[in-house]
């Protein structure tokens, strides 16, 4: 049996800002309990303690295909964000996990690939982002559409521009209130569907972002021919456990923890108490 | 088998018992009242009670657990899993709080497995007192946790006159007895009919009005409380958490870190449904943000046909607590009967 509560040490390497709030942070483990090997899915969720301010969830935010950094990123909003934002290299953190079921790339094979993130929603999709162009042949079509509320707001820019020369992917960026210099789309993510060519049949669309910008995509994929359960999101609860006992991210019976956080849009719709 | 005690060996066997470690059992306080405490003599031991407002749930899960010690060494931390090995008996237990630890016990061996529970609770030794005049508020008989049980503890002790009966139902509870195997008998045959009457008899302390609960669980788990039945129900609820803190089977926690002797201490920390930040996100996101979404929460983890088909019991197990507890009157028989009849006392 082994101590379900008891961390792993990780060392942080390096840390970048995203944006004014927003970090990125990559971490690498210290010493694995019993040398056991940190394999983990795109979409599961970590849950990081920063010792003395106690543990919270977080997605992962870097690709399986690149083992070597374990990423997060982190919006600074709290006690423990904050502290975790005024870390330093070679400072350590606590991590349990990986946790959850994670999106199902297999599944997503020979498909067509649709990302709608909206501000920091974009990590945990840039994990399978990465992981797909990391094995570009294996997937059809990737289109990546991404909003945030300015432009400062956007978070992976290096990435962004990588996204947006690459032959292979189509990107585009939108951002709610426009800055002086910004000369691209203004306005919410769902304005993008409109530049777009979509193939519902043959497409899973990974959408996350904040529970008002989930609301309108879902309802626009689905007016665009989205089957429910080719819509893909995943779920934000404050999980304390990870392991569906503390019953914080519990939904009707439902744990987000463990049998989320990734569910198709039919799934979500049959959460209910 | 089944076997007995006469009544002036009790105190010589929970001498044996005191020996080998930690006995608790409900003592009268010095205020009168009756709680669960670890004993120093049997002659502590009460054996006419009321059950004591709080559970022995602190036994296997304390209020405030700790899990892992965080050292710290300049910059480099070390963690380590806190145990807890003691061996501990818990003695004259009510049915219900049987029920309510065997109840916690199957939530923590569901995978992954939670060894820091386990430990504990496997060491511990239940020893109950069937009851023979079940008290007020209880409704075990709907739970299926008592006045008398077939399942669930290590011995069951009957009062049956100038002896007691004494139920083995476990290797733990055989241990028990072996302390000091002299004192023990094979029950005889006038002890066990007695038993079986008295059972009768406890059974039939109960009125016709008790808890319901399937159809309530009918509607809970379809969905077809109304909306404003939850308002209104809520609109009693104080949000004191209460009925948490004193249900022999709820067990939601948080994780925190506590800062002892200068190191830092994970803990597990009991925490409550009913209360707003239960679910708040530091974003400020919080999914069940009115109270009616909470006690509609509490009453879909204990009653609801998902939960049922996942645990085979309610999440409850009659012991009427929260009735004694609930200033607002919102306790599980109270919110059963409105739910079943569609509305709420005014």
């Amino acid at each position: 049996m082994n101590d379900v509560f008891l961390p792993d040490i990780a060392t942080l390497v390096k840390a970048w800002d995203e944006t004014p709030d927003t970090k990125t942070f990559a971490w690498r483990f210290r010493d694995l309990k019993g040398g056991k090997d940190f394999h983990f899915l795109p979409g599961q969720f970590l849950e990081l303690s920063v010792f003395g301010y106690g543990e919270a969830p977080f997605c992962i935010a870097s690709s399986p295909t690149r083992p070597d950094a374990l990423e997060t990123t982190v919006r600074r909003t709290g006690q423990l964000t904050d502290a975790l934002h005024r870390l330093g290299n070679g400072d350590e953190v606590g991590i349990r996990g990986p946790f959850g079921n994670g999106f199902d790339a297999e599944a997503a094979r020979g498909k067509d690939l649709l990302f709608v993130g909206g501000g920091i929603g974009l990590a945990p999709l840039r994990s399978l982002i990465w992981n797909a162009l990391d094995e570009r042949d294996r997937f059809g079509k990737v289109t990546i559409l991404y909003g945030a509320r300015t432009p400062s707001d956007l978070v992976y820019r290096h990435e962004l521009k990588e996204w947006e020369e690459r032959s292979d992917v189509e990107l585009l960026i939108t951002v709610d209130w426009a800055a002086p210099g910004w000369t691209g789309n203004v306005g919410v993510v769902p304005v993008l569907f409109e530049k777009v060519t979509l193939h519902p049949e043959s497409t899973l669309a990974y959408v996350c972002g904040p529970p008002i910008m989930i609301r309108f995509v879902v309802r626009d994929l689905l007016a665009r021919g989205f089957k429910e359960e080719a819509v893909i999101s995943t779920l934000e609860r404050m999980m304390q456990c990870g392991i569906g006992k503390c019953n914080h991210c519990a939904i009707g019976h439902r744990y987000v923890c463990r049998d989320g956080p990734v569910f198709n849009y039919s799934q979500i719709r049959e959460l209910v108490e | 088998m089944v076997f007995a005690i006469q009544r002036p060996g009790m105190a010589k066997w929970l001498e044996k018992l005191l020996e080998g470690g930690e006995v608790i059992a409900p003592v009268r306080g010095p205020c009168g009242d009756v709680v669960f405490s670890t004993i120093r003599s049997p002659a502590q031991v009460i054996w006419d009670f009321g059950n004591p407002l709080h559970p022995p749930k602190r036994f296997v899960l304390p209020q405030t657990d700790p899990l892992v010690t965080i050292k710290r060494n300049g910059h480099r931390h070390e963690v380590e899993p806190i145990y807890d090995d003691a061996r501990r008996i818990l003695f004259n237990v009510r049915s219900c709080d049987v029920k309510g630890i065997a109840f916690l016990t199957r939530m923590h061996e569901m995978e992954p497995a939670d060894a820091s529970y386990l430990r504990r609770a496997n060491r511990l030794t239940v020893i109950s007192l069937a009851c023979t005049t079940p008290c007020p508020p209880g409704f075990c008989v709907c739970t299926d946790s008592g006045p008398f049980l077939s399942d669930g503890y290590d011995i069951q002790l009957t009062d049956v006159g100038k002896s007691y009966l004494v139920e083995v139902g476990s290797e733990k509870g055989e241990a028990a007895i072996s302390v000091v195997p002299s004192l023990f008998r094979k029950a005889t045959e006038s002890e066990l009919l007695k038993r079986k009457k008295l059972e009768t008899a406890a059974r039939s302390h109960f009125g016709q009005e008790t808890c319901h609960f399937a159809s309530a669980m009918r509607r809970i788990s379809t969905g077809r409380v109304q909306d404003s039945l939850w308002d209104k129900m809520s609109d009693w609820c104080l949000e004191c958490g209460g009925c948490n803190l004193i249900c022999p089977t709820c067990y939601c926690f948080s994780v925190k870190d506590l800062r002892r002797d200068g190191t830092w201490i994970r803990c597990r920390m009991w925490d409550s449904c009913q209360y707003a930040a239960f679910t708040l996100e530091a974003s400020g996101h919080n999914p069940r943000e009115h109270r009616k979404e909470r006690m509609k929460r509490r009453f879909f983890h204990k009653v609801s046909a998902q939960y049922y088909t996942r645990d085979s019991t309610v999440g409850c197990v009659g012991c009427g607590r929260c009735i004694k507890v609930c200033l607002g009157t919102t306790d599980m028989p109270a919110v059963v009967a409105a739910i079943r009849k569609g509305k709420w006392h005014e």
